[in-house]
């Protein structure tokens, strides 16, 4: 893919080149042989489903994670960068998603933040010089509205990013690389961002722009890198594209329509309707959203990160302060306070983020497994003290049910791998006798074979006469094998797909933008 | 571009991996499973041989076991929190209160000694819901919260002992609590031997302690799954005040005398013994049958070098290098699980 890197546009020896990376972590291989570059001045958006690779790419640039094999050229010479502090000395400046600054430092502090102030005497903080000093980066960045004086506590979110620009061009920063700089931004901080980032690339700075608002790609950017599966699919001028070919790259439509799998006839015969919710708002993070998933049915929710739907799922099972709106379970309104009210209704979440919610990584795995249903196990009614062989029994069952991998039960769960520990989290509700099964990104981080087995799991359930949600923002793998999926985007619900309508490309589009824009 | 292993080849090499950290957990973990055990024989053997005369012998034996009642009493209460990540620095302070009011309410108001026993259990309750309310449910730091009621239980205690030692007016059933012996032993030592079985059946047999190690071991996983988290919490600092007003009660019976602020010497003991006991049986983590062993080694150590007539700051300076040693040995084996 480098040859098609090096097209029209590109300088002769990029600032920075990849080749050949490969990162694997347990179970997924996150970069399969990406190769990739931007040279000075550019401005280059990089693009991709969550998983195609784009933050594993980041995180080795920036030191903070290693590859497995390939190499990094800065200015065509081979580098090795093994800690942010090196990347920094290098020229790559970082800004994340979540705003890394000291909030009770001033912004002149935070700008020269581990850069060494400049002192007096040699010891004290000369602080009229710091300011200064900051005053000039924040000139050029053009955001001289910006007092170096004020603490950074104090200032909108989208002058927080601009002081961590700041600091990466106080830094002498050749390359900024911006993860989602636009996020939660309103439009003219986005445009008085794009300003200074257009401002930098004038000056000389390479500028990788991480996005999932495409418009914004055709707005800022001059040049596109497409990531999907962990491999640059494609590198080109952005006017090469329209939005339309963008997000058939993104999702690899062209070549994997075929793959589709066939979809299970399931929720065909409507059934009762097990969990209604009505207007569940929580402001800020979820607004009226209002869906029912009937017995027998699988029902996706596509959405990417931080759309809102794990606050969606969060809010019904009350594991956070307790939302507005209505629950009806089996058309009998219910009030959920906690996880434990609604484990009592039936409904359980099987939570995204296995290792801090979802597993007790020093457990073993019959201990996981036996945790919501402990209470199976007391030898008579009134005498809570588990039986263990009779644990093992079912947590053995489990085991070779879920076909999860291991020598023994008693195994630590942290001991095994992604997937394995992800069966295990599933495994522990499949016999809790609930009725409404919650599925946050349950192939997260799973290899292939794995997935597959999540979702026969999935439709077992639904064969069963449960009713499973299924939340995923791979969206091949809600078009492969829900009845029916909700869209949510910025905290509502904007679109519902049912049979043939829903589509890998349908759910992009739907998820980034209106379909009419 | 280096070449790309076989599914196959990396699976078994994955395994070899796998199978090559086990054994070096199995290694780490034998070593600081018996490691504790080994060092408390060879001390044992090493007083014996320095003492001949005095360590060896079945009183002595009888007299550190009935030392060390108290101590294994309060250590074993403190586990149970110490398991949930929840710490208590309130229960030295809650055992001087307890053995105050206890003594206080017979000699000067004269109440019947069961009635200001039952009083002084009563405030250890009261002492417990209190913690447990502020960190469990308002969500106050553990650290924080229970040194500040360390400090408000020495006031309440002083407020009315008026930090005076009281020596008369003990009723005489008060003190055979402590002082009696049954089938040759003190009864502490049963009283002792009583409560760590009950706890052990709690954190290792019971429903309710497999929650309490879920809760240590990831408190959302344990909410997401049902757990009542704050309750439990709270129960376990219920439990930590109510072994601290048992060891008031026995101390102040046993000396048939209340001295100010008596507990506040067994705030370090009982953290060591309870992390020293986390690096045996079960490495990593904190376990009854582990704090046990923890208590006896303090309690041998304390009386082996006693008798070796050490000045006071060498004692010293051996139990907190101790109490040092025993984190990191513990945390060793934390690493390896």
């Amino acid at each position: 893919m480098t040859t098609r890197g090096t097209r029209t546009g590109q300088p002769p020896t990029p600032l920075v080149s990849v080749s050949g990376l490969v990162k694997r972590y347990p179970g997924v291989l996150a970069l399969d042989h990406a190769h990739w570059s931007i040279g000075a001045g550019q401005v280059m958006g990089l693009v991709g489903k969550n998983g195609a690779g784009k933050s594993t790419l980041i995180k080795i640039l920036a030191g903070a994670t290693h590859p497995d094999e390939g190499e990094i050229r800065l200015g065509g010479e081979r580098v090795e960068i093994h800690t942010p502090h090196q990347a920094t000395e290098m020229g790559l400046a970082f800004v994340h998603q979540e705003l890394a600054d000291v909030p009770n430092l001033t912004v002149a502090e935070n700008v020269e933040l581990g850069l060494g102030y400049p002192k007096r005497f040699g010891v004290l903080l000369d602080r009229r010089r710091l300011r200064a000093k900051v005053r000039d980066v924040l000139e050029r960045l053009g955001a001289e509205d910006i007092n170096p004086k004020a603490l950074v506590s104090t200032l909108s979110v989208a002058d927080q990013r601009l002081v961590m620009i700041a600091r990466g061009i106080a830094a002498d920063a050749r390359l900024l690389v911006l993860d989602e700089p636009s996020a939660s931004l309103a439009n003219e901080e986005i445009e008085k961002l794009h300003g200074v980032v257009r401002g930098l690339a004038e000056t000389g700075v390479a500028v990788v722009y991480v996005t999932h608002r495409l418009d914004e790609i055709f707005q800022i950017t001059d040049w596109v890198s497409i990531m999907r599966d962990g491999k640059l699919v494609l590198a080109c001028p952005t006017d090469d594209l329209d939005k339309a070919s963008l997000i058939a790259h993104i999702t690899g439509a062209a070549e994997v329509a075929s793959e589709a799998r066939e979809r299970a006839v399931l929720g065909a015969e409507r059934g009762e309707e097990l969990l209604r919710v009505e207007g569940i708002t929580s402001p800020g993070v979820v607004e009226d959203v209002s869906f029912g998933v009937r017995a027998g049915e699988l029902l996706g929710i596509a959405g990417l990160v931080g759309s809102g739907r794990t606050e969606l799922v969060r809010l019904i099972v009350g594991a956070d302060r307790r939302p507005e709106g209505r629950i009806f379970v089996r058309g009998a309104e219910v009030r959920i306070h906690s996880p434990r009210d609604s484990r009592r209704h039936g409904i359980v979440l099987l939570p995204e983020d296995r290792r801090s919610q979802g597993a007790v990584m020093d457990f073993s795995i019959r201990k996981n497994i036996t945790l919501p249903v402990l209470a199976r196990f007391r030898p008579a009614r009134t005498v809570p003290m588990p039986q263990v062989r009779r644990e093992r029994a079912m947590a053995g069952d489990m085991v070779s049910r879920l076909g999860i991998k291991t020598s023994d039960i008693e195994n630590p769960v942290r001991f095994l791998s992604g997937g394995n520990q992800q069966k295990v989290v599933l495994a522990k509700w499949l016999e809790s006798g609930a009725d409404v099964f919650i599925f946050d990104e349950p192939t997260h981080g799973i290899d292939v074979e794995g997935k597959g087995e999540v979702y026969r799991l999935m439709e077992e359930l639904a064969l069963a006469g449960h009713a499973v949600i299924f939340i995923s923002s791979e969206f091949t793998e809600l078009a492969g094998t829900c009845s029916r999926v909700l869209v949510i985007r910025e905290g509502r619900l904007v679109g519902e797909l049912t049979g043939d309508e829903i589509t890998d490309q349908a759910l992009v589009e739907r998820c980034y933008e209106d379909a009419a824009a | 571009m280096s070449s790309q292993a076989s599914g196959a080849d990396q699976a078994a090499a994955a395994a070899a991996a796998e199978r090559r950290r086990q054994l070096v957990n199995r290694l780490s973990s034998i070593l600081s499973r018996y490691g504790l055990l080994l060092a408390f024989v060879i001390m044992i053997i090493a007083f014996s041989l320095a003492k001949p005369d005095a360590f060896p012998t079945t009183d002595n034996l009888k007299s550190i076991l009935t030392a060390a009642a108290p101590a294994l009493i309060i250590a074993a209460g403190l586990t149970v929190p110490l398991v949930m990540q929840d710490f208590d620095l309130s229960f030295g302070s809650m055992i001087g209160l307890a053995g105050g009011a206890a003594v206080v309410l017979q000699s000067q108001d004269g109440w019947a000694w069961g009635i200001a026993l039952l009083v002084a259990l009563g405030l250890g309750l009261a002492v417990g819901v209190a913690n447990g309310f502020l960190i469990a449910y308002l969500g106050g730091s553990s650290f924080i919260i229970t040194l500040a009621m360390g400090t408000v239980l020495v006031g309440i205690e002083y407020a009315f002992t008026d930090q005076k030692t009281i020596f008369s007016g003990v009723a005489q059933g008060y003190v055979d609590i402590g002082q009696g012996e049954f089938l040759g032993l003190n009864n502490q030592i049963w009283i002792a031997a009583g409560i760590a079985i009950v706890l052990w059946v709690l954190l290792d047999q019971s429903e309710l302690g497999r929650y309490m190690y879920a809760i240590g071991g990831n408190p959302e996983a344990a909410r997401l799954s049902g757990v009542r988290i704050r309750r439990i919490r709270l129960t376990g600092f219920v439990i930590v005040a109510l072994c601290a007003a048992i060891v008031g009660i026995l101390l102040t019976s046993q000396a048939a005398s209340s001295v100010p602020n008596t507990g506040v010497p067994y705030l370090l003991p009982a953290f060591a013994a309870v992390f020293l006991g986390s690096a045996v049986f079960r490495p990593g983590e904190f376990n009854i049958p582990g704090t046990v062993v923890g208590v006896l080694f303090l309690g041998v150590i304390q009386t082996g070098l006693t008798m070796l007539q050490l000045e006071t700051f060498v004692i010293n300076l051996v139990q907190g290098g101790i109490l040092i040693v025993a984190v990191l040995v513990s945390q060793l084996g934390q690493r390896a699980t």
